[in-house]
């Protein structure tokens, strides 16, 4: 029998005994809709990510925290924790167990340590006010400073490459001028407070070289550059105790050479401090993603394998009440594997029509979901989806339905295939 | 053309062994309308199974065309039984739903000829059973007479040299079944196809050139 005429008669089959049909093929369904809505949120949560962090660069750059590491020493609620003295290693680092902050000391010993190292630079956590333009209106200012040897993509102008320099988001930046471009290498005053406890209020005159591309951080954040930074958080944070106590530097180095710079990362590891390269941070962001992904998955895969199991009790019956026609056909010449095959694609065609409509009803159910949600909630999500379907994954849900509807129809499938001829002419 | 030498088969369940055949020898010519005639019991549908290549026998061997067909795979039974053989059967085994054109192009299918094959010998096999007008019909919706009609286009589709016959007339009445009976020795007579009905109709058997009459395993009868 030809492989299009086995598809043919199994369809007519299954349209033969049309409720049972229908009913196992909806099972199918609400697994493969689930699976569609499921593996396209995971897809557009990725998209977001890529969006995202593809924002900031950085090729020669590690980011450096202090490496958490209480040997031995676990939280256990029947036991008192034993207090260790502080340690005083070789290089004169000051490992304090105890709190996450980098001294200006231990910074220079990595600066002398590493002779890969060009620039170090702290994170200065600042706080700005407004922001203006020539007396135009204000607007409030969410500072962030951009490391040296970082760079952001930019819709308009350029990244920071010197001091007095600020990069507008898109919402700032269109308030002032929908022509972007006019922006670029004008001046922008920034202004911060001294002090929380104080109304005192400072202004620096920054030159605009940027306007930063789409994305949920740079819709927030103004950047600035890592001198105008430091300018504000000595200001802000002079009076306090923590002055110059960084939770995390920003390693620039003079090499882009991968096995530099993991001897590099080595060296830090045994100086107490872990880094990651923005290759490291996007890898950790992607694995976070497949991980929420995957274990969203999980539950539609398990609606699909109880579906499977209605394929098979389908196609069991089937098997019983078509042995006689089985036995017709094995007596006129049909051999044990077209039978196989017939049954196979049986089980197939109630999974791609499960599937058909299952990725059909999800692929509406879920742009329904997008135009909704972008037009009340997510105004900032502008360009992004919740939901996204891409042609490669649709064809590999499909792909996995039909497979385990396949595997599903194995076993009734064999057992028409061994059917006697002669016995199931005569079954009652 | 086809021939049973020393035939035997022992059907063994619960340990315990049947002998269904013993010792069967038996020749039939080609073009030769045969009756194998018995009670229930007799054996005759063993045979039957056995020449038709349905079955394997536990001893002997069945030739057909100086082949041994007992040595034949699973796969060359099943073209041969596709290819050479047509078969008619008491209970039809017509599948209600479809149209009287699928029933009869069944073994075309199988054997996975072109449309137009399958086309020009459905045609050629309705008409010879005088359902021409009835292609498009379901099966189910026929009368037990053109119901057997229509399983004789079925056997008659692929051009068989044999066509066997099990119990062709025990569903029906005794018109109807003559009928039938008339439409497998007139292509008997006509085609030249060898007939072999399988009946405990002795009326259905006196009819034919020859009656193979079974008792208990073994041939009575060889010849009138």
């Amino acid at each position: 029998m030809k492989f299009w005429d086995l598809i043919k008669i199994a369809n007519r089959n299954l349209f033969r005994a049309r409720l049972r049909t229908f009913l196992t093929v909806m099972a199918i369904f609400v697994g493969s809709f689930t699976l569609v809505l499921t593996n396209g949120l995971g897809d557009g949560l990725r998209d977001y990510v890529d969006k995202e962090i593809k924002n900031t660069e950085g090729a020669n750059v590690l980011f450096v925290r202090k490496k958490i590491e209480r040997k031995g020493e676990q939280l256990n609620p029947d036991e008192p924790v034993e207090y260790k003295e502080k340690s005083q290693d070789e290089a004169g680092l000051n490992i304090d167990q105890d709190t996450m902050t980098i001294s200006q000391d231990q910074i220079e010993v990595l600066r002398n340590e590493i002779p890969e190292v060009k620039t170090i630079t702290p994170r200065y956590w600042v706080k700005g006010e407004y922001i203006t333009m020539n007396g135009a209106k204000k607007y409030r200012v969410f500072l962030d400073m951009l490391s040296e040897g970082v760079t952001q993509k930019v819709e308009a102008g350029k990244t920071i490459d010197g001091a007095n320099q600020i990069m507008l988001p898109l919402n700032i930046a269109k308030a002032y001028d929908e022509n972007l471009n006019n922006l670029i290498g004008k001046t922008a005053t920034v202004a911060y407070k001294v002090s929380d406890k104080t109304a005192e209020i400072k202004t620096l005159q920054l030159r605009i070289v940027g306007v930063l591309t789409k994305g949920m951080i740079a819709n927030l954040r103004s950047f600035v550059d890592a001198e105008t930074a430091k300018r504000i958080y000595e200001d802000q944070n002079q009076q306090s105790d923590d002055l110059n106590q960084f939770s995390n530097l920003t390693l620039q180095l003079n090499t882009g050479e991968t096995q530099k710079i993991a001897a590099v990362k080595d060296k830090l590891d045994e100086l107490g401090f872990t880094a990651d390269s923005i290759a490291d941070q996007q890898k950790r962001a992607y694995d976070g993603v497949a991980i929420l992904q995957i274990g969203l998955n999980l539950f539609a895969f398990i609606a699909l394998l109880a579906a499977s199991f209605g394929i098979i009790n389908t196609l069991v019956i089937a098997v019983l009440e078509r042995t006689k026609e089985i036995g017709l056909q094995k007596a006129l010449g049909m051999g044990r594997g077209k039978i196989f095959l017939l049954f196979s694609f049986e089980s197939i065609l109630i999974g791609f029509w499960g599937a058909l409509f299952g990725i059909g009803g999800g692929i509406v159910v879920g742009n329904i979901v997008n135009i909704f949600v972008a037009r009340t909630y997510l105004e900032s999500f502008e360009g992004y989806s919740i939901f996204v379907f891409k042609p490669l994954s649709i064809f590999l849900v499909m792909l996995l339905v039909c497979l385990i509807a396949f595997f599903a129809g194995v076993f009734p499938a064999f057992r028409a295939s061994r059917l006697n001829p002669i016995e199931a002419l005569r079954y009652e | 053309m086809l021939e049973a030498i020393n035939l035997s088969k022992t059907f063994t369940s619960d340990s315990v062994d049947y002998e269904a055949l013993k010792n069967v020898n038996l020749e039939i010519k080609a073009g030769e309308c045969a009756a194998i005639i018995g009670k229930s019991g007799s054996g005759k549908s063993t045979l039957m199974h056995l020449l038709a290549c349905l079955d394997t026998p536990t001893a002997g061997s069945v030739m057909f065309e100086g082949a041994d067909v007992s040595t034949l795979s699973e796969k060359e039974c099943d073209l041969l039984r596709n290819e050479k053989f047509g078969f008619v059967f008491q209970q039809f085994f017509l599948n209600g739903q479809e149209t009287v054109f699928e029933n009869v192009v069944l073994p075309m299918r199988i054997r996975g000829a072109t449309q137009y094959r399958m086309t020009q010998n459905a045609m050629d096999a309705l008409e010879a059973v005088g359902l021409k007008d009835k292609e498009e019909k379901r099966a189910k919706d026929l009368s037990g007479g053109e119901k057997q009609r229509v399983c004789i286009a079925r056997a008659l589709v692929g051009n068989p040299q044999i066509i066997f016959a099990d119990e062709p007339t025990g569903n029906l009445d005794s018109n109807t079944s003559e009928a039938i009976e008339d439409m497998l020795f007139r292509l008997n007579k006509e085609k030249g196809i060898t007939l072999i009905v399988v009946t405990h109709d002795e009326d259905l058997a006196a009819k034919c050139e020859r009656i193979i009459e079974m008792k208990d395993g073994r041939i009575m009868v060889k010849d009138e």
